[in-house]
């Protein structure tokens, strides 16, 4: 297969991740849990778009993923294409939307600890080149130094924070990929997705064991075991 | 949408290392060069072109010519994509047209033009419009990691995106490849995620996942 049919083939892969951020996400009670960084709240909020080619639907609230429609669209085929996400990180919070198909974002809002949002920030531009009274008055050409510095340090904040939403999502993407292309994904992961999505129970305490065996590569190379499959009903979805 | 202030909205690329010239040490110097010889052309209402990219400061279109500190700040390269464009309304071009083939079929006795001379005299309209207009300028910010080769286009736009690539590559010999499940997928090895050589054929391998029939899986590479 050529880097092209690779690439446009399998973009639906982006929405087979989508889909699983919802599912873990709603399993795990919004806290997930990626090995680099530790555990980070991922909600989706705001709007969720899915969509199976011929059709879309479109789900905009405080919670979309939870409304009635959203698990009925999926029923129907439908997988998300889009999605209104936040990421809570400690204290700070990040919104934006992932385009499932590009994984692409639009509209990041960088985290911030939101008591200081308003706060001006370090290197905020606008905040450093005002001279202040008994100081010698500074040429054009130092106002431009330091207007230009305050840009490249504005844009290094901003760019750092931005790696550290995709560094999360990345290590997501990663634990994703490791069930996607094993036995695990077939065997654990659509079994429990299939009654998630019929609002049936799944044990997400032995989901997660499960799935932590498959990340560490128990699953792919031993047979498949009993329990391995989230049977037990202990807990119900909310909607 | 842009990188100092407000929401960031950005497309990723990642240089693929394979059909990329390395950047070798004065690599700086050289990207500095490169750019000094191809500076942004302004368009001229006398060409028949509606459209020219090029590259300017990042934040500054009409600014075209580089430094040092212009062009690298914080591990970055940064730039600005500057797309000129004549934008000449349609009805406008449309009603100078009917005018100038009136007073020209007048001029020459006739009571039809043909459809050659309806397009000489459309393509003159046009150059007449343009030079009492200036095109329309944007530029998209770009921002190249020189760490890790990712590249943030501060555009979701497929067209503005391939035609910053294409510019980038002739530019500086750097293939740039979108960010997709399976680019990212690569970049992070699919081989050293599923532990065998052979990530390439289980990503070729996938099928759609369907969650309405319990009956079909069908949709893992296995390995």
């Amino acid at each position: 297969m050529q880097l092209a049919e690779r690439i446009e083939k399998r973009r639906f892969v982006g929405r087979e991740f989508l889909l699983w951020l919802w599912f873990e996400g709603e399993l795990f009670d919004e806290t997930l849990f990626v090995a680099p960084h530790g555990k980070f709240g991922l909600a989706i909020e705001k709007e969720l778009l899915l969509s199976n080619g011929k059709e879309a639907t479109r789900i905009v609230g405080r919670a979309p993923a939870r409304a009635r429609e959203a698990k009925d669209a999926l029923a129907l085929g439908k997988l998300p294409e889009r999605a209104g996400l936040r990421l809570v990180l400690g204290e700070r919070e990040a919104t934006f939307v992932l385009k499932a198909e590009a994984l692409g974002l639009a509209g990041l809002a960088l985290p911030t600890i939101l008591t200081e949002a308003d706060a001006v920030r370090p290197g905020e531009l606008g905040a450093t080149t005002a001279p202040r009274r008994g100081r010698r008055r500074t040429t054009v050409e130092e106002d431009a130094e330091r207007e230009a510095d305050a840009r490249a340090e504005v844009f290094g904040d901003r760019i750092d924070r931005a790696g550290e939403v995709e560094a999360h999502l990345e290590a997501l993407y990663r634990d994703f990929l490791r069930l996607r292309l094993t036995r695990a994904w077939d065997e654990l992961v659509v079994p429990a997705m299939r009654r998630w999505s019929s609002d049936e129970a799944v044990d997400a305490e032995r989901y997660r064991e499960a799935r932590k065996r498959a990340l560490a590569g128990t699953t792919s190379k031993a047979p498949r075991r009993k329990g391995t499959e989230p049977s037990k009903p202990t807990k119900r979805p909310r909607r | 949408m842009s990188l100092f202030k407000g929401q960031l909205t950005y497309a990723r690329y990642f240089v693929d290392p394979d059909e990329s010239e390395p950047l070798e040490s004065g690599f700086a110097e050289r990207f500095l060069e490169t750019l000094a010889a191809r500076p942004f052309v302004p368009l001229d209402p006398e060409e028949d072109v509606r459209e020219r990219v090029g590259w300017c400061r990042v934040g500054e279109p009409f600014e075209t010519s580089f430094g040092h500190g212009d062009l690298f700040w914080n591990g970055h390269l940064v730039l600005g994509f500057r797309v000129d464009r004549w934008v000449v309304p349609s009805s406008l071009v449309k009603a100078k047209t009917r005018q100038a083939e009136a007073s020209y079929l007048a001029k020459k006795g006739r009571e039809r033009a043909s459809k050659k001379e309806k397009a000489e005299l459309k393509e003159l309209v046009t150059r007449k419009l343009r030079r009492q207009l200036a095109p329309s300028t944007r530029s998209v910010d770009l921002a190249l990691s020189l760490d890790d080769g990712i590249a943030r286009f501060f555009s979701h736009s497929a067209a503005l995106g391939g035609a910053m690539c294409e510019l980038f590559r002739s530019t500086f010999g750097l293939r740039l490849v979108p960010e997709a499940p399976y680019t990212t997928a690569a970049r992070i090895g699919l081989d050293a995620l599923v532990g065998t050589k052979r990530g390439d054929a289980l990503w070729d391998a996938l099928e759609p996942t369907d969650l309405t029939n319990a009956n079909a899986l069908g949709s893992r590479g296995g390995r």
